[in-house]
């Protein structure tokens, strides 16, 4: 079976770990984010006929204080940039992100979730933002952890992405 | 193969034969002698022609040829095919994926047509693969068998078998616990650049933590903690050798594109990376070059490199040497050959029992009035229940003194029954009627029947008792002889032998009757006396005869009275009247035949007719 790595990347606190965990397979526990820095699950995502196997890198959220180590990205096949769609700054978090991985291991596939769909009420990344992603080639995801929306679709996107490469 | 359907047809050279040309000129020249100067253009053109352009006419020839003999095209198309074959498969995947098909097709056909090529080509492959599987899983086998027995019954033992009961862990985990140095579990192969698995063994089976993500995990912790060591102490050794985790310890061993992760519980000697996991690795790079070199993600390529993970899982107990110089010991081998002829004893003394208690059995079936229903053996026992005629013969008699089974072992169930067939019928007749001696009982075909000699009163007893036993439908009792009608019936020819004479032509007793008669009826009393002890009743006719002389009438009337007197006489004697009755027949019948006068005193006479009667038979006969 085909294999690829991907990883999480974020803002910290944008509810990465929340929103993969009912959709990936899990042994490790999320204290490892927080000792390691990094907690690796696998997700299968059928595709047609195919069955590939994604081995998630869960990479510790970046704020002012802790920035994600790119070298952890290594052989990264592909990555899903969460942003928090109540806070406009983890958009620019992960802008700032995908240039760091641009830059450290080129241009490889992603593609964008913006979380908490569920208080879209309360959102500050409007569509016009969402839009400006999309214009400059981001593939966005709008997904919640709460219900779960979105995450699979996000998965599948990514890993058609992965194999058109 | 089909001809092109773009086919070439040369056309034809436009510069004519010279010898060909010259011939239709000749015609021409008798036909038409007034076109000469133009047919001579026409020469010059075709010859000027043919000097221009004959090599180019040779090399079309040749091209035209090469196009259509396809033999011609098969052996210039065979040069450049390889260089061809090459130069595509660089640049994309499209032959081989246009060839796949037909060569699944091919090998399919091949293997159904005869697989003995391809298993001659992969034998020498799959021959020392599967002798180092099965080598290795034998020898971890008996290895753990040999610790638990060595260890089962000591002082030790004891203890580690309480331990067991104590932490609920099996006996043979504690005793590995104790007595292993060190054992490698799990080797994975992570490929470096992403850490993804390649492949992955482990001596346990049953490990569950999925070692895709175990993968991923130990390759995050390298560079987690190559980032530490290097942020810390500035080391720009970034590899990690190994992960110490208490009981158990991780070692890495890195190669340029695969890094070894080996699982290692135990102290393990560091001889195992020179010994095996350099060695393992080092090889795995050179044989899986072009699958590295060309990996996207699928693990497949890896199947091939079990056996040299296989190498790698390594273990050492305590006063073994090397698996590899591992010597089953002699104890084992005895426990072995002890086990062996214990199996075997308890396997010939099962069939021996067995084959003992198919004895009894089919002794059993051959026995009349036995009728096996269920046997088996249950909690070591044998059982038997059936049916049992009670004049059979006795089952567990037989088991006892015909079999050497041991009778405690065998529970018996037998429940009673009545056979039919006929040496039970008549079994029981004759334990039921106790015939004497003089009596002959026989049964056939449902019919009991008797003969010889019985008392009156048993003869009775029989006929009643005969018809309630089973399977009898009908008493013959035609040859038995009452033994109580033997003195009656002599009495009865002593009675019938006597013959009362008269005088001539009247009814005076003739002289010395008078005797004869008192002897009559002291034989008459007595039968009277006997008759009902035989059940009998008795009927005496009185028959009055006459010699031949004189009228038939007044004989007859003469030996009527004759007999009236012997009656009137005999019942003065205090005889039963209603026994006697008398008839007279005159000469009709004479007692003898009359040749002389001697006759002629015997004919006037009685005489006596005795009828010993069967009160049973009386009364039938009188029914309508």
């Amino acid at each position: 079976m085909l294999q690829k790595k991907i990883c999480l990347l974020g803002a910290f606190a944008v509810g990465k770990t929340s929103l993969v965990s009912r959709f990936v397979k899990s042994i490790y526990s999320d204290q490892y984010l927080t000792t390691v820095g990094v907690k690796v699950d696998k997700k299968t995502v059928t595709l047609g006929d195919q069955e590939i196997n994604l081995i998630v890198w869960d990479l510790a959220g970046e704020d002012e204080f802790q920035k994600v180590r790119m070298d952890y990205l290594r052989g990264a096949a592909g990555y899903l940039l969460v942003a928090d769609g109540t806070r406009l700054a983890t958009l620019e978090t992960a802008r700032i992100l995908r240039q760091r991985v641009t830059e450290s291991i080129g241009d490889i596939p992603f593609v964008l979730i913006v979380n908490k769909n569920d208080l879209s009420l309360e959102w500050e990344i409007d569509d016009p933002a969402i839009a400006d992603c999309q214009s400059s080639g981001c593939v966005v995801v709008k997904a919640s952890a709460k219900t779960g929306e979105g995450v699979e679709e996000a998965f599948k996107l990514l890993t058609e992405k992965i194999l058109e490469q | 193969m089909t001809e092109s359907p773009l086919r070439i047809v040369p056309n034809r050279p436009t510069f004519p034969d010279p010898v060909a040309d010259f011939e239709d000129d000749d015609i021409l020249q008798l036909d038409e002698s007034a076109e000469r100067p133009s047919q001579n253009d026409a020469e010059a053109m075709a010859e000027l022609r043919r000097l221009l352009l004959e090599p180019e006419h040779i090399q079309l020839g040749n091209i035209l040829e090469r196009l259509n003999n396809p033999r011609v095209r098969a052996r210039e198309m065979s040069r450049p095919l390889p260089e061809a074959i090459r130069l595509r498969n660089a640049q994309d995947d499209a032959l081989t994926d246009a060839l796949a098909p037909t060569i699944v097709t091919a090998f399919h056909n091949s293997i159904k047509k005869d697989p003995r090529p391809v298993a001659e080509a992969i034998s020498p492959l799959m021959g020392p693969a599967i002798r180092r599987a099965i080598a290795i899983a034998l020898s971890s086998f008996v290895q753990t068998i040999d610790q638990a027995l060595k260890h089962s019954l000591s002082w030790q033992g004891f203890k580690w078998r309480f331990e067991a009961l104590k932490t609920g862990k099996s006996f043979a985990e504690v005793v590995m616990y104790h007595t292993l140095l060190y054992r490698s579990e799990q080797v994975f192969l992570i490929h470096k650049q992403t850490g993804l698995l390649l492949h992955h063994v482990a001596t346990d089976p049953t490990i569950t933590a999925d070692p895709d993500i175990v993968s991923g995990m130990l390759t995050a912790m390298q560079v987690a903690i190559g980032n530490f060591a290097r942020d810390s102490f500035g080391s720009s050794d970034e590899q990690i050798h190994t992960l110490d985790l208490g009981d158990r310890e991780v070692w890495f061993e890195s190669g340029a594109h695969a890094v070894l992760a080996v699982v290692i519980r135990g102290e393990a000697p560091e001889t195992l990376r020179g010994d095996y996991f350099a060695p393992a690795l080092e090889a795995i790079h050179v044989e899986q070059r072009e699958a590295f070199e060309t990996f996207s993600g699928d693990a497949s390529a890896f199947e091939g490199t079990r056996p040299r993970l296989e190498e790698c899982l390594q273990s050492q107990y305590q006063g073994r040497s090397e698996p590899a110089d591992y010597k089953i010991p002699a104890y084992v081998w005895l426990l072995l050959a002890a086990i062996i002829i214990g199996l075997g004893a308890w396997g010939f003394f099962a069939w021996r029992d067995a084959r003992r208690w198919n004895n009894y059995l089919n002794r059993l079936k051959s026995e009349s009035g036995i009728v096996v229903a269920e046997t088996g053996k249950e909690s070591g026992q044998w059982f038997i229940t059936g049916l049992r005629d009670p004049l059979a013969a006795d089952p567990v008699a037989i088991l006892k003194n015909e079999t050497p089974i041991n009778p405690a072992s065998v529970v018996s169930r037998w429940e009673p029954y009545a056979a039919l067939d006929g040496q039970f019928v008549l079994a029981r007749a004759r334990n039921l009627l106790e015939p004497p001696q003089s009596v002959d009982l026989k049964f056939a075909d449902g019919v009991l029947s008797a003969a010889g000699l019985a008392s009156h009163y048993w003869i009775d007893e029989a006929r009643r008792l005969a018809r309630a036993l089973p399977g009898v439908s009908k008493f013959d009792d035609r040859n038995l002889i009452d033994e109580d009608l033997k003195e009656p019936e002599a009495l009865r020819q002593q009675i019938e032998q006597q013959v009362i004479r008269f005088s001539r032509g009247g009814v005076q007793l003739a002289p010395g009757q008078g005797e004869s008669l008192k002897a009559l009826a002291a034989d008459i009393q007595k039968l009277a006396m006997l008759v009902p002890a035989a059940g009998r009743a008795f009927r005496i006719e009185l028959i009055g005869h006459t010699d031949t002389e004189g009228d038939d009438t007044a004989n007859l009337n003469l030996s009527r009275q004759r007999a009236d007197k012997i009656l009137s006489l005999l019942s003065s004697k205090q005889l039963p009247a209603n026994s006697l009755t008398a008839v007279g027949v005159g000469s009709m019948q004479p007692v003898r035949s009359e040749t002389s006068e001697t006759d002629k005193e015997f004919n006037r006479s009685v005489s006596f007719k005795v009828s010993l009667l069967d009160p049973r038979q009386t009364k039938s006969q009188m029914r309508p």
